[in-house]
Order: structure tokens, then sequence, then C-alpha cells
């Protein structure tokens, strides 16, 4: 049985055990809008009961953990899920620069049949499909009039743009391409220096939870937070051992190891720019399969690169087969084997400027004494609708089309998986934000309740009080 | 499922973001027209609509290859024309130099003849657009030159300078068509030529030096028997190139024709696979828009509300 004093000391228990649930409450108001915070709970239990005539008799209660509620089974698939967008978001990125620098869109107000003369040269759309189309068209133009100058001329400029336009769209995909390589070196970076946070948070949570003093779960809720930022960057595999510390792993490599940092990625070059990552203390070439670090070179590798050699090959076809034809030409001053386009690629290309200052110099003329001859130019204009086994049998515009096609297709399916990928997550994460999300309602509520618990703790000291009062009263 | 207090942002700024997204598409398909602007919105639409593009583009090519042809042809016909009628006064003069005409008469349907020669001649020297129309693809040089002056003031010979070769025009997607004759042709194969052709047997010059000198000579029975029946053959040959320039320009016309209904199909397929259906497109908007309303609307007013305002 509890003397008066027993009592009091009770009370003041309770007190302070209704102070820590203020406390508690407290600090899951202040971090409602913290995205890493897991809410937290005061475990109250009843303290040790003390004998009596009339059996056990309670002693109070006292708060004996603050428990987190976290749900591992989620964070875990949301780890995977977080790697999965990452990987889609970049190469959505990527490919959205390649479409950007491809230049090809659909502007119907300019390009209608009818308005097709009357809209050029006001700001109408100009793309290589209508750089091919012009250039051919203008071949046509020239075997109708084959002596015409002005038809020379019109066709050694729609040459040059279109070679322009080639060399623009080559540059351009080749910048986007060292632009991924940079992304990709940043990302490394920004591995290189969570790994190492990981692993002194790793350090904190063993060293302060080794003592005795229960779960670490701000520092655990710190970890979480950098262990799916890296998980955005690349598919990690993770281990939690018994004594509170994660493991991490990527492609099987080791990064950590308790509160150890045993590697780190590096940049190495496989060769023609191409990088990739690896570790630097193993050496270990790494194939990443999610993350933001394999978006960018998946798209870098597969898709920024078929467009680039598609484009290549299709200039250097256009180059080949336009010049073979012309070489054999006569010109209208009887010259013959000069080349229409100089170059090799889609970088290089460029029409001759010796025909661009005179065009007279374009061999049109299957005879050096006949001006008026158009085989050479007619031939070059039939090239237009010519298939070709390089373009997949397909004529050259077809063959643009395909490249144009190919990359929407890729793109167009990114968004869908990225749209997918963001329903699932965003589920995951109300899953997660239902079980540990801070709600203000009941926090309020909470604080209500323990408040009032504390009115009566303190009443209950009050009573005591007065009761001892009454007790040393006695004696007078 | 316990709704926690990021619970309600969160789904409104996801709610209002996807709104905006759709709305903003449905913005610019109902500002351009479009169901499609980049390859990424409906990449096999994006792939037709270039291939129709450049058919269309290559059809507008063929009308104006067609409409230069045109040009060429009509040119053609006034020179082929305008011969025809030396022709016919020629042939006329052939006729009327029989014997009741005096030696004098004669010598001036002589004169007349010789005026007649040149005239034709530079006929056929016709140029349009700084090219002979009948030397063949020997564009840059006249293709028929007077020959040399003879001690009696007259011309014997009219050579010809060009060839028998044509360029050959494309008018449609591997139709060929040739509008232009070359002056001459001494073999029976290929187009037949204007003035010389071996196939009629027409030597238009030549006849008509033949005739004015015998005109000259007096010979009327030679006019009558020979002159005359070869005068016959240019007449025949020149009729026939009129006929056949005649077939040339239907054959154009009706190319043109061909090139303009099939012009304004395809455009009906690219607007088919590109536009967008504009009352859809408007009404698809004001859903959008008025979901974006109602979402903000009834976000405002949770979002204002909480334990907070029942607390003292």
């Amino acid at each position: 049985m509890l003397d008066l004093y027993g009592t009091l000391s009770l009370g003041q228990r309770s007190l302070q055990t209704q102070r820590q649930g203020v406390e508690i409450a407290g600090h899951n108001l202040a971090n409602v809008n913290n995205p890493a915070y897991t809410r937290q709970r005061l475990i109250i239990q009843t303290s040790q009961a003390v004998p009596s005539a009339i059996g056990p008799q309670g002693t109070g209660a006292d708060g004996v953990a603050i428990q987190q509620l976290r749900n591992t089974l989620v964070d875990r698939q949301l780890q995977g899920e977080i790697s999965t967008r990452g990987y889609l978001q970049a190469k959505q990125q990527a490919l959205q620069y390649a479409q950007a620098d491809l230049g090809q869109e659909i502007d119907r107000q300019s390009a209608t049949a009818e308005s097709a003369s009357a809209s050029e040269g006001v700001g109408a759309q100009y793309s290589l499909a209508e750089g091919l189309s012009d250039l051919f068209n203008n071949f046509q133009s020239l075997a109708t009039n084959p002596t015409s100058m002005a038809e020379r001329q019109v066709l050694m400029m729609k040459a040059q743009t279109l070679a322009t336009q080639f060399n623009q769209v080559d540059q351009r995909l080749g910048e986007l391409r060292g632009f991924l390589n940079e992304s990709l070196q940043t990302d490394i970076d920004k591995v290189n220096q969570l790994v190492e946070e990981i692993a002194r948070l790793n350090n904190q949570v063993f060293n302060s939870e080794v003592n005795g003093f229960g779960v670490a779960n701000d520092l655990r809720d710190t970890r979480q937070a950098k262990i799916e930022e890296l998980a955005g960057l690349t598919r990690i595999q993770t281990v939690e051992q018994a004594n509170g510390m994660i493991d991490v792993a990527i492609e099987g490599q080791d990064l950590i190891l308790g509160n150890q940092k045993i590697d780190s990625l590096e940049i190495h070059d496989a060769g023609s720019g191409q990088w990739l990552a690896r570790t630097r203390s193993a050496g270990q070439n790494l194939t990443l399969t999610g993350g933001k670090m394999q978006g960018t070179i998946d798209a870098r590798d597969r898709d920024v690169r078929k467009l680039k050699e598609d484009l290549n090959g299709l200039a250097a076809l256009l180059i080949d087969e336009v010049n073979k034809i012309h070489i054999a030409g006569f010109s209208l001053n009887g010259s013959t084997g000069a080349r229409f386009f100089n170059g090799t690629h889609a970088g290089d290309i460029e029409a001759n400027v010796d025909l661009l200052n005179n065009p007279a110099l374009v061999q049109a003329s299957g005879s050096a004494t006949a001006p008026g001859d158009n085989s050479a130019a007619l031939a070059m204009a039939k090239l237009g609708n010519a298939t070709f086994e390089p373009l997949n049998n397909q004529s050259f515009s077809q063959g643009y089309g395909q490249t144009v096609a190919t990359l929407g297709q890729s793109l167009s399916s990114v968004n869908n998986q990225l749209t997918d990928q963001e329903v699932v997550e965003k589920l995951l994460k109300r899953q997660r934000d239902s079980y540990s999300g801070v709600s203000l309602d009941e926090e309020m509520t909470e604080l209500m309740k323990f408040q009032k618990a504390f009115e009566a703790s303190a009443r209950l000291i009050n009573t005591v009080d007065e009761m001892l009062d009454t007790v040393i009263s006695l004696k007078r | 499922m316990r709704v926690t207090a990021n619970t309600f942002p969160d789904t409104l700024v996801d709610q209002l973001s996807q709104l905006a997204v759709r709305q903003n598409r449905l913005q610019s398909q109902a500002a351009t027209g479009q169901r499609i602007q980049l390859p990424e919105d409906d990449p096999t639409a994006m792939r037709r609509v270039i291939d129709l593009q450049n058919e269309s583009k290559n059809l507008g090519q063929y009308q104006r290859n067609i409409s230069t042809l045109k040009e060429y042809a009509g040119a053609s016909f006034m020179a082929i024309k305008s011969l025809e009628k030396i022709c016919d006064r020629a042939g006329e003069i052939a006729t009327l130099a029989d014997d009741t005409k005096s030696p004098e008469e004669l010598r001036i349907y002589a004169i007349e003849i010789n005026q007649l020669l040149e005239q034709s001649v530079q006929l056929a020297n016709t140029k349009h657009r700084g090219d002979y129309l009948f030397g063949g693809t020997q564009t840059d040089k006249p293709p028929f030159t007077l020959g040399p002056v003879e001690t009696n003031g007259r011309v014997n010979s009219v050579s010809y300078n060009g060839n028998s070769d044509l360029p050959q025009n494309e008018i449609a997607e591997d139709t060929m068509l040739t509008v232009q004759v070359p002056g001459s042709n001494t073999a029976t194969t290929g187009t037949r030529g204007l003035i010389v052709d071996a196939t009629s047997g027409a030597d238009f010059f030549q006849h008509l030096i033949s005739l004015r000198d015998n005109l000259y000579a007096g010979d009327t029975e030679t006019i009558v028997k020979t002159d005359r029946v070869n005068l016959a053959k240019d007449e025949e040959n020149i009729l026939f190139h009129l006929g056949t320039n005649g077939a040339i320009q239907s054959r154009l016309e009706t190319a043109s024709t061909v090139a303009q209904t099939r012009g304004n199909s395809i455009e009906v397929l690219i607007s088919n696979e590109a536009d967008a259906d504009l009352a859809q497109t408007l009404v698809r908007l004001n859903e959008a828009q008025n979901a974006y309303k109602a979402a903000l609307q009834s976000g405002a007013t949770i979002l204002s509300r909480s334990l907070m305002d029942y607390l003292r």
C-alpha cells in the first residue's frame, strides 16, 4: 500500500509523463511539414504494482518508450519505385532535349498545300523533312528548266540550307551528349556524398542506440531520406543489421558496411567518350539497372545515339547518291566531275562552295555539249522517290520520318511509363503518409488529452498536499 | 484510410497540376487547331503526316513542272502554227505555179518563197526563256543557220546545229513526258523532227529552196511532179506536230487536275491525322476548367478549416 508520500510521487511521475506526452505532440506538430518525418508516440505503461492486503495496487504510469510509426515494408517498396521513377525521369528529360534538338514539329497553318507558297518566308516551320523535300523538288524544277540560272541558284541555296540543318542538328545532339555526360558526373559526385552521409548516420544511430537509450528515431528518419535520395540516383540494395545500421550496395558492390564507407563511384570512359560508372577501389564496372544515372546512360547510348547515327546515315547516303550522279553530269560550261555535296556525314555536309558561287557549274546535263539535256538533274530529282536498302528500303523522306517516329515512340512510351510510375509512387507515398504522417487534428487532440491529464495530475498533488496538511494538523 | 495534415494539400497539388497539364494541352490544341504537334504526341500519326506532307509537296512540284512545261508547249505551238501557215502558202504557190504563169510572175513567187524560207528559219529558231525550242537538248545555239549567200544572191542550204535528243520531264511519279520537238531527226526512230524528218520524208527548208530555184528556173514540170509532193509531206509532218502538241497540252492539263485532286485528298488525310476536332476540344477544355475551379474551391474550403477553429 502506498503512503501519502508515495501518492505524491505518483502524482509527480504522472505530471512528468503527461508533460512528455505534450512534448511529443509538440515535436510531431513541429515536424508536420518535414517530409522525412515519421510521427512518434509516447508509450505509457503502468508502473510496477506494490503488494497490498487486497492485492497488487497500481502506482500510476510511466512513459517507457517513444515509438516511431514507420512501416518498413512500404519504405522498402518505395525505395525501388523511386529508382524506377528516377530512371524514367532522366530518360524523359534527355529525350525531350533530343526532340527539341531535332526541331521537327507539325505546323499545319503554314504547311497546307494551298498556303505552302504563300507562307514561305513568314516564319513557317522549316525542318529536315521540309529541307529534304525542297532539295528534290528543286532538282525537279531544274530538270524542267535545265538552263535557268534562277532555278540553279535556288537549288544551291536550298542545298546549303539542308546541309546547315544537318550540321545544326548534329551539333546539338553532340552537345546533348556532352550535357548528359556532365549530368552523369554530377550524379556520381552526389552518390559519393550521400554514401558518406549514410555511413556517418549509421555510425550515429549505432552510437545512440548502443547505450540503451532506445531507438534513435530522428536519426533514422534523416537516414531514410538520404537512402531514398540515393535510390533516386541509382538502384541500391539495402540490408538492415541487428544493430540498426544499414548496409548499402549497388549491383552487388558493397558501398557501406556498418559504419564504414567501403567504396565510392567514379566515371570511366568505356571508349569514344562513352562515360560509365565503376567502383573506385574495387575497379568494378557497374551495369546499373535503375535510377537517374542509368536513365541518362540509356538515353545517351540508345536513343540519342541512334538518332545521331540515323541522321548521319541519312546524310552520308544523300551525299553519296547525289554526288554519284552529279559527278557524271555536265555543267552549263561543259565541265564535269565536281561534287554536289562536300563532306561525309551530318556533321560536315555542305553544298559545294564553287557551285554556290557559280550555279552555272551545277552539272544537270548528261552531255558536255547539250545544256538543254536534263538527264542528270532528273536522275537526282528521282532520288527523292527512290528507295534505298540502308534506309530499310524507304525513300530519304520516309527514312527521316521513321527516325522521327522512333524518337517520338521512345519519348511517348517513357511519358506513359512515367505517368504510371508516378501513380504507383503516389499511392505508396499516400499509404506511408496515412500510417506515418502527422495529423494536426490528432496532435491537437493529443495535446488537449495530455493537458487535461496534466491538470488532473496537478490536482492529485494538490489533494495529497491537503491530505498531508490534514495529517499534520492532527497533532495540534 | 487515415488522412493526415499533408494528405489534403498533397492530393490537391497533384490534382491541380494534372488539371493544369490537361488545360494547357487542350488550350494549345484549341489555339493551333492541331491534335499533334511534336513527335511525342502521336509518333505514328507524326510519321504519316511527314510522309503525307512530303507527298503533298511533291505534288505541288509536279504542278509547277506542269505549268512550266505548258509554257514551253504553248511557245512551241505558236511557232509550229506559224510554220504551218508558211507551209500552206508555199503549197499554194506550188499549186499556182503552172504553165499559165509568166516567168515574171514565177520570179515574184520565187522571191516570196525566199522570204518564207527566211521567216521559217527564224520561226524554227524560236527561243523561250533563253532556250532554243527546236534544237533538241542543244538549247544554247540557234538550231538552224542559213548557209552562205551564193553569187546569185541566194542561200542554198540551211544547216541543223541541234541534236535529236529531248529532255524528259516528270509530271507525276514515274510518268515521263517530253513537250519538245527536235528540229531535225534523220533517223526513223525517236520523236519525229519538225523541219527534217526521215519518217515522213519532210525536209521543209530544202524543199522550199528547191521550189524557189525551180520557180526562178521556170521549171513548172518539176514543181508539179516533185515540189508539190514534197511540200505535202512537210505539211503532213507539221500537222502531225500540231496534233501532237495539242495532245501533250491536254495531257498536261489532265495531269495537273489529277495532281490538284490528289493534293486536296491528301490535305484531307493530313487533316484527319493532325487536326483537332474543335468542338470536342472546346468541350473537353470546358470540362477541365470546371474541374479546376471545383478543385480550387473545395480545396480552399477544406484547407481553411481545422480543429484549431474550435479550440479556445
